[in-house]
């Protein structure tokens, strides 16, 4: 097969052959460690003539691939800037986890980083001692309902509601200190956006100081 | 400046890998590593969010030297030199733990100082606490003591039986996998443990027998198999001994009978045999494979008088249907620390030398020509006994790496008067724990974030760990202090200091190495380029082994051990003390605390110490949620936070061994051992509960729900 002009091997699917190429392609539902969700539209590609997403697209049907095709970018483009109108501000968290993946595909398709529009979704969980949950960045891509069911498969986390309403949770509805939720953190590494974010790993405790221990 | 480092966690026999990211030389996050096929992108939460404590403030920065009553800092120098003189004049007299958490190369370095310098073979270490009846066991009856199998045999069974073991808490990821094989593959499982833990929900037969019945329970598991003809006779032909024998004793007592000393539904134990010894299928096995079966415990079965008993049994159920050997099925006694497995390969063992070779001329003969020098070939004396003979005089010295026995040896009030009597004790560790406070001289020793080495982990994976933030103070690595301090000693006993003039890690990994059939093909060279390899793996192009007896035993044949229930346990409730104590572990703390009571966040998830208790022991007892109560024994009393919860017995209370506030379990714990392998009986022990005054505490957020189970 082809892709933008070069001869490959057609393996896994078309992000997988894409990615090994060292293209950068956005794919913001789609974890390395994860199989794909095909949510975000974030990955969409020109496939002998057809619009796909190529996180779950199998390569071995498909003879050429365009990922700089007019028509490929503006979709991009266009599906950036719906993703970004959900989302709120993101703290500027460098190193830290897999992160800031939507500004890198902002600047990578020359578009602007927009004023945020107020959101109806704004709630905080700050309920686990280990991370953190801001419900503004979030995109609902699913990585983090994914990394939780089919990686540890706990099933903590879960997208209540349905359009404009949908919002990620834990368990039904309540906090994550309430739910299954075993802080492994694997959401936390899925998160695309810092909604999902670890606590400072800094502050660390003194045994006979401090809460509850008594000498 | 920001840096990526590929390592292993330090925390369970797992053995995840984790990606350190540090930035300006401070841990900012700890990522999965989805290469590592142990782990596959997983970790848990000690994993990803505990590591901190390696940059503690608490971390001992020089060496200490106890001076006028206290101790006080000193240089290398000076602590080296002393404790050369000082040891010196324990030869004969003396014994060393060494520290399933540090690594191998560490473990072989300390084991051969012992051996060659030190000139005994009293070395050992936490393996005695956990996994020594396994050990026994699997050795006489397979002849080699590890897990037979990989983790992905547990996605490959069709039936997985855990017994006396919590994987929810303290294997988290092995969890992992085992929950994706149910969901994915519909494998059944069943669960034997008197505590319902969380797991037993996803149970196909769940079995919560009496406390200490556990021979009784695996007889009649096996009595169930025979009485429906469901062994595998051709295995029990071509591939054991003894089993005629065997067989009388089993038959000596009827399912009932077994099931009634056991305290379990005798159909449920007919039910769980059968899923044993014939599982249906999992979903997508091919149709010409059999079904197999993994067999996989933990602690429950060791930590009792009667612990290689225990697990004798469950050997000779493998034996009996034929499950070993194959894909998808085995033995795996689960590993608690992350480097137990490779603590005891590299010989840090009283009773073998590296890679569990015997004391025998031929074995002996090569690590003497190695070294230069004669290695006594008389076994050592195992940790408790060492630690019980201290009172005789028969141990008067003690170089303790990386363990912290007044947290974890059992009924600590006697283990610490014992210790106080040592004439000279040196404690090399990260932080100045109970047991360093003891000691003459204390070393200041490196954290696995801060040097080379590897880790073997349970399922026999030799692993790496690479330096990602500089050494703290002037800390150094635990086989580097050994090797200085063996230098020093060297020449006065006749040894070419040579034979500790190590480089690197890396160095002293080729001649464990070489020096180890089943390690033989390994290196840094090829561990770096492939990633972790497991044992046996005996040329530089083998590939390593999944798992173990496709063929034939170590030993031969597998041999069937007859064995019969003995009193349940050395102390049983009484009117005084009328309830059982059963201790374990918690998702959320790691062993006895020492380095998890330094993580913040871990503390303020689980900041007391809990004891569940069954609501109607509870209600006559007048114990709400979340009373404070106090637990006494015949040998000390400690104090804890209720969870009233129906998944304990009646009649028994469940501890985590994790000291917090002062409190912890071992205080209660009884120094009674098991024959051959001497594990204290740390699962039963009779208690008396009642409720403390009550006083105003901060509340923090829900139970934990890997401790839901409570
Ligand atoms: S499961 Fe064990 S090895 Fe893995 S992250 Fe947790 S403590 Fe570490
Ligand atoms: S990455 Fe393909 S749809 Fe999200």
């Amino acid at each position: 097969m082809k892709v933008d002009g070069h001869e490959t091997e057609a393996a896994g699917t078309l992000l997988d052959v894409i990615l090994a190429l060292g293209i950068d392609l956005p794919h913001l539902c789609k974890d390395d460690n994860l199989p794909p969700i095909g949510a975000c539209r974030t990955c969409l590609v020109e496939a002998d003539g057809r619009i796909v997403a190529a996180c779950h697209t199998p390569a071995a049907a498909v003879q050429e691939v365009q990922t700089r095709s007019v028509r490929a970018i503006e979709l991009r483009q266009a599906v950036l800037r719906l993703t970004a109108r959900m989302h709120g501000r993101e703290p500027d968290v460098s190193g830290g986890p897999r992160s800031g993946e939507l500004w890198a595909a902002y600047a990578a398709h020359g578009l602007e980083r927009p004023s945020y529009p107020s959101r109806p979704r704004s709630a905080v969980d700050l309920s686990s001692p280990f991370f953190e949950f801001h419900e503004e960045p979030c995109i609902l891509c699913g990585r983090c309902v994914v990394a939780c069911q089919q990686l540890q498969h706990i099933g903590a986390i879960g997208i209540a509601g349905t359009a404009t309403s949908a919002r990620v949770t834990a368990g039904a509805a309540v906090a994550f200190a309430e739910s299954a939720c075993t802080a492994c953190g694997s959401c936390v590494a899925a998160c695309p956006t810092h909604a999902l974010r670890p606590k400072p790993l800094r502050a660390t405790h003194r045994p006979g100081d401090a809460r509850g221990e008594e000498g | 400046m920001e840096k990526k480092v590929r390592s292993t966690c330090p925390f369970c026999g797992v053995g995840c890998g984790i990606v350190l990211h540090t930035r300006d030389n401070r841990i900012t996050w700890v990522d999965d590593d989805p290469a590592n096929p142990s782990s596959r992108g997983m970790l848990c939460v000690k994993g990803r969010f505990g590591v901190p404590f390696v940059e503690h403030p608490d971390r001992l920065t020089t060496p200490l030297i106890r001076r006028e009553g206290r101790l006080q800092p000193a240089t290398w120098d000076e602590a080296l030199n002393h404790v050369a003189e000082q040891l010196l004049r324990f030869r004969g007299a003396f014994g060393s733990f060494a520290s399933a958490k540090a690594t191998n190369e560490d473990a072989f370095v300390q084991q051969k100082f012992v051996r060659l310098v030190m000139g005994t073979n009293n070395i050992d270490h936490c393996t005695r606490l956990c996994h020594s009846p396994s050990v026994e066991a699997m050795l006489e009856q397979l002849g080699s003591g590890a897990t037979s199998n990989s983790y992905t045999d547990y996605e490959d069974a069709s039936c997985l039986v855990l017994v006396g073991c919590d994987p929810g808490s303290n294997h988290p990821v092995i969890a992992s996998r085992m929950r994706s094989a149910l969901d994915n593959r519909g494998t059944r499982l069943v669960i034997v443990n008197p505590r319902r833990i969380d797991l037993a929900e996803r149970a196909d037969v769940f079995l919560q027998p009496l406390p200490g019945t556990d021979v009784a329970l695996f007889n009649g598991l096996a009595r169930c198999i025979l009485d429906e003809g469901l062994e595998d006779r051709e295995f029990i032909q071509q591939r054991t001994e003894g089993f005629a024998a065997w067989r009388a004793a089993v038959e000596e007592h009827t399912v009932e009978e077994y099931a009634g000393a056991a305290g379990v539904d005798p159909e449920a134990l007919r039910q769980a045999a059968r899923l044993y010894a014939r599982p249906p299928a999992r979903r997508g096995l091919p149709a010409s494979e059999r079904p197999g079966s993994c067999l996989v415990w933990g602690m429950g079965i060791t930590q009792h008088s009667h612990g290689t008993d225990n697990a004798r049994s469950l050997i000779n159920l493998a034996l009996l249907a034929g499950q070993l050997g194959r894909p998808g099925c085995g033995i795996s006694p689960l590993r608690g620390q992350n480097n137990v497995q490779g603590c005891g390969d590299a010989g840090c063992i009283p009773d073998s030398l590296p890679g569990y070779q015997p004391y025998t001329d031929d074995a002996a003969a090569l690590f003497e020509e190695t070294w230069g020098a004669g290695i006594p070939r008389k076994p050592g004396m195992k940790a408790t006994d060492m630690v019980e003979r201290i009172a005789s005089g028969e141990i008067r010295a003690m170089y303790i790496v990386g363990e912290n026995p007044l947290l974890s040896e059992p009924n600590l009030a006697h283990a610490a008067s014992l210790f106080r009597q040592l004439e000279f004790l040196v404690v090399q560790d990260l932080f100045l724990h109970e047991t360093a406070e003891l000691a003459h001289v204390v070393l200041p020793a490196c954290s696995f974030a801060e040097k080379d080495g590897t880790f073997t982990n349970s399922e026999r994976r030799v692993q790496r760990i690479r330096p990602a933030i500089p050494r703290i103070g002037q800390s150094r690595p635990d086989w580097e202090i050994i090797a200085d301090l063996a230098r020093r000693m060297a020449p006065r006993v006749g040894i070419d200091p040579r034979q500790f003039a190590y480089g690197s890690a890396e160095e002293v990994f080729a001649e464990l190495a070489r020096l180890t059939p089943q390690l033989r093909g390994m290196s840094y060279e090829r561990l770096d380029r492939e990633g972790g390899i497991q044992w046996p793996c005996p040329t530089p192009d083998h590939p390593g082994t999944r798992f173990l007896y496709a063929d034939r035993f170590p030993r031969g044949l597998g041999k069937f051990v007859p064995v019969r229930q003995s009193r349940a346990a050395a102390e049983l409730p009484d009117n005084e003390f009328p309830l059982v104590l059963n201790t374990g572990r918690v998702l959320y703390h790691w062993h006895g605390g020492t380095i998890t009571r330094r993580v913040a966040a871990l503390v303020e998830q689980m900041h007391e110490v809990p004891l569940a208790i069954h609501p109607r022991d509870a209600a006559e007892l007048g114990i709400a949620e979340g009373d404070a109560v106090v637990v006494r024994s015949r040998r000390g009393r400690m104090t804890a936070s209720a969870v009233v919860t129906d998944a304990v017995r009646p009649g028994s209370v469940f501890v985590p061994f994790v000291k917090l506030q002062e409190s912890a379990a071992n205080f209660l714990t009884n120094n009674v051992y098991d024959e051959p392998s001497r594990i204290p009986e740390y699962k039963v022990c009779a208690v008396r509960v009642e409720k403390k005054r009550p006083r105003p505490r901060e509340v923090t957020g829900a139970t934990p729900t890997a401790w839901r189970g409570t």
